[in-house]
């Protein structure tokens, strides 16, 4: 079948009436994640997972995991939406990839044209959205063939280099990064070892046979650890929320903000296709870039509208670049495509490149509904905003312990054990320690997903050349993509040491 | 603050890479068929985590202190909740999802911020109302609803 058959089966999928409402909740909540600060699309996509499995549990395997996946992937890219709103109307970004956002967005807002930042804003991050999704359609199948032919080896090597990307760019110290992905992959080998049959560091406790639960580490280390976060450092903050009064922009500010969109999706698409860099770094990018190009640079900072529409349709474009490399080739190049990998496979749907050829209903349904999502966002943003204006004003005091309640609910739901509750009350803790020493913690979500993986390849790999090490610097694919993951590695480190300033991502 | 987390987290994360590559060895003998058996990936990975934390304790030691930034921690509030939340835990499976639902929003909410006790309660009750008939009633979920005694 062509790509065009498939893409309309997946219209037929994202079509049905549930799927259509699970897209709608999921870019509701995406947008309510991305405008309240303190949660970001991480732990609000890891906040879902187990209410989603709870609520898809009565569908056949297969289509439980399309809507799932669709609704989880809603939150994703909704958030990017959301995101803008907080950073132009109050100068707090609802998350970091919004953080570019303020510096003109809020400008313009004390002007009184928070009006055309927001709908600019809404606007630039649907075209980004649509012209992602068409780069989905058309670079997907040929990817996967390429992947296709990749033997264990390769695929080592490949998911060396996701991971080192990863912790290369994840935080203030690459030494810290790296400590953490190597405690994901050692909670990963924890369990029964898939290859031979062996329980693993279990101490012959049977709760541990099953090995750690992704679900429960990711919702106590990003959605607990972000709570305990905000209820110890309370800031008493009483902001005034910007007016709104027009909201479409002018004839001169769609002519301003058009180049600076197209520029900005396709620049943060391909940013956002590399692992390790993601919708933050993108923004920032295509915020620096348009200043370079622009014939007046000072007039950035003061309320350019290219300063909002260049990293709001970047950091949405990137979000959608994401999804490449997880449905193409099975690796999350980023924290929160990790946890959307976790979820798939709670429902034992493995992306990679067998993805479009075994399961073509998941895969083409999400980027159809990616398509429909996108257009839901446009309409809930435009007339909306001020609704969502509003959710800001949510007092914390009824938001935080709810977020608990929705955790422990959920885990319990799918865990059904209170072994795991307590595991995500300490991964809570640990998870508000470790954000709060610059202990990134995304590299860790993502070498527990990649860890059995990596493992299973790396066996392979040995197992068919009789133990022999060097098959991984012998094969020149596997050897290339191991360089790179060096390079990667090394090359900010050196920069550093020259003194220079390496811009880090940090996703929340 | 950082440096000292840093180091014991360091001397940590050693204990942690040890106990692997000891656990992982003694995994080795149980073993058989293939060349590469299931001790080999923790013990490299034990490897790396120790090198990586000796690296982390030298930084630590080299690195000066940060700008020594005050931020007001609120303890008292975390610990409540934390303990509430522990207790929670501890009593979900005995008391019910229901009651211990209940009782903890109220107290979290209250501790956030003590006011308004009838919003509360209404919240509270909504909440672990709606959650256990959504999720019982219509999904047919499993969640110890009630006390065991009842």
């Amino acid at each position: 079948m062509s790509t065009l058959e498939y893409l309309f089966q997946g219209f037929g999928t994202a079509l049905i009436w549930y799927n259509l409402i699970f897209a709608f909740v999921g870019v509701l909540i995406g947008t309510a994640v991305g405008v309240l600060p303190g949660i970001g699309p991480m732990s609000g996509v890891a906040l879902l997972i187990p209410v989603t499995a709870s609520i898809t549990g009565g569908l056949p395997p297969e289509q439980a995991a399309t809507s799932a996946i669709i609704l989880l992937a809603g939150v994703y890219y909704g958030a990017m939406y959301g995101g803008s709103t907080t950073s132009i109307l109050l100068n707090t970004p609802g998350e970091s990839s919004s953080v570019v956002t303020t510096l003109d967005g809020y400008q313009m807002a004390k002007k009184g044209r928070a009006g055309s930042a927001l709908s600019i804003a809404a606007i630039g991050s649907f075209v980004a959205g649509i012209v992602t999704i068409v780069a989905l359609i058309v670079l997907a199948k040929p990817l996967s063939n390429v992947a296709l032919k990749f033997g264990p080896a390769e695929y080592f090597s490949l998911m060396l280099l996701g991971l080192g990307a990863v912790s290369g760019l994840a935080g203030k110290s690459v030494t810290k990064a790296l400590i953490m992905t190597v405690c994901g992959l050692l909670l990963g080998t924890i369990g029964i070892d898939n290859v031979s049959g062996i329980a693993r560091f279990t101490f012959d406790v049977p709760w541990l046979y099953q090995g750690i639960e992704f679900l429960t580490i990711a919702v106590g280390l990003f959605a607990l650890g972000e709570v305990f976060k905000t209820i110890l450092e309370k800031e008493e903050e009483d902001m005034e929320i910007a007016r709104i009064n027009n909201l479409l922009p002018s004839k001169e500010e769609f002519k301003e903000s058009a180049g600076p969109i197209a520029r900005g999706s396709i620049l943060g698409f391909f940013v956002g296709i590399l692992p390790g860099a993601g919708a933050t770094l993108a923004s920032f990018f295509s915020y620096i870039l348009e200043k370079k190009i622009s014939k007046n640079p000072s007039k950035f900072g003061t309320g350019a509208i290219a300063g909002v529409a260049a990293p709001e349709s970047a950091n949405n474009a990137a979000s959608g670049g994401a999804m490449i490399p997880l449905l193409t080739l099975g690796i999350p190049g980023s924290g929160t495509t990790a946890i959307l990998m976790g979820a798939l496979m709670m429902y034992n749907v493995q992306p990679g490149p067998l993805l479009f050829e075994d399961h073509p209903q998941v895969a083409w349904g999400l980027i159809a509904s990616m398509f429909i999502g996108n257009i839901m966002l446009l309409i809930l943003n435009l007339p909306l905003v001020k609704v969502f204006a509003k959710i800001i004003q949510t007092p914390k005091k009824y938001l935080l312990p709810m977020i608990i309640a929705i955790s422990i609910f959920g885990v319990y739901a799918v865990q059904v054990s209170t072994n795991d509750l307590l595991l995500l009350l300490a991964c809570g803790i640990l998870g508000y320690f470790f954000s709060k020493h610059d202990y990134p913690i995304a590299p860790l979500v993502l070498g527990l997903v990649l860890g059995p993986m990596i493992e299973n390849n790396l066996r392979r790999a040995l197992t068919i050349s009789n133990g022999e090490y060097s098959v991984f610097v012998t094969r020149p694919i596997s050897l290339a993509f191991l360089l790179i993951t060096v390079l990667w590695l090394v090359v900010p480190f050196l920069m550093k040491k020259r003194g220079k300033e390496v811009v880090i991502n940090i996703e929340g | 603050m950082t440096i000292k987390f840093d180091r014991i987290a360091a001397v940590a994360f050693l204990v942690v890479g040890v106990l692997f590559m000891v656990a992982s060895k003694q995994l080795s003998s149980t073993s058989y068929g293939s060349v590469v058996g299931p001790d080999i990936f923790p013990f490299i990975l034990g490897i790396i985590l120790v090198l990586l934390s000796i690296r982390l304790f030298f930084e630590s030691l080299t690195s000066s202190p940060g700008e020594g930034k005050k931020e007001s921690i609120q303890y008292k509030p975390f610990l409540i909740i934390l303990a509430a939340t522990l207790v929670y835990i501890l009593t979900l499976e005995i008391v019910g999802y229901v009651i211990t639902t209940f009782l903890f929003l109220c107290i979290c909410f209250q501790t956030m911020e003590r006011s308004k006790w009838v919003t509360s309660l209404i919240i509270s009750a909504a909440f672990s109302g709606v959650v256990y008939v959504l999720f019982v009633e219509v999904l047919k979920g499993t969640l110890p609803g009630w006390p065991i005694w009842f």
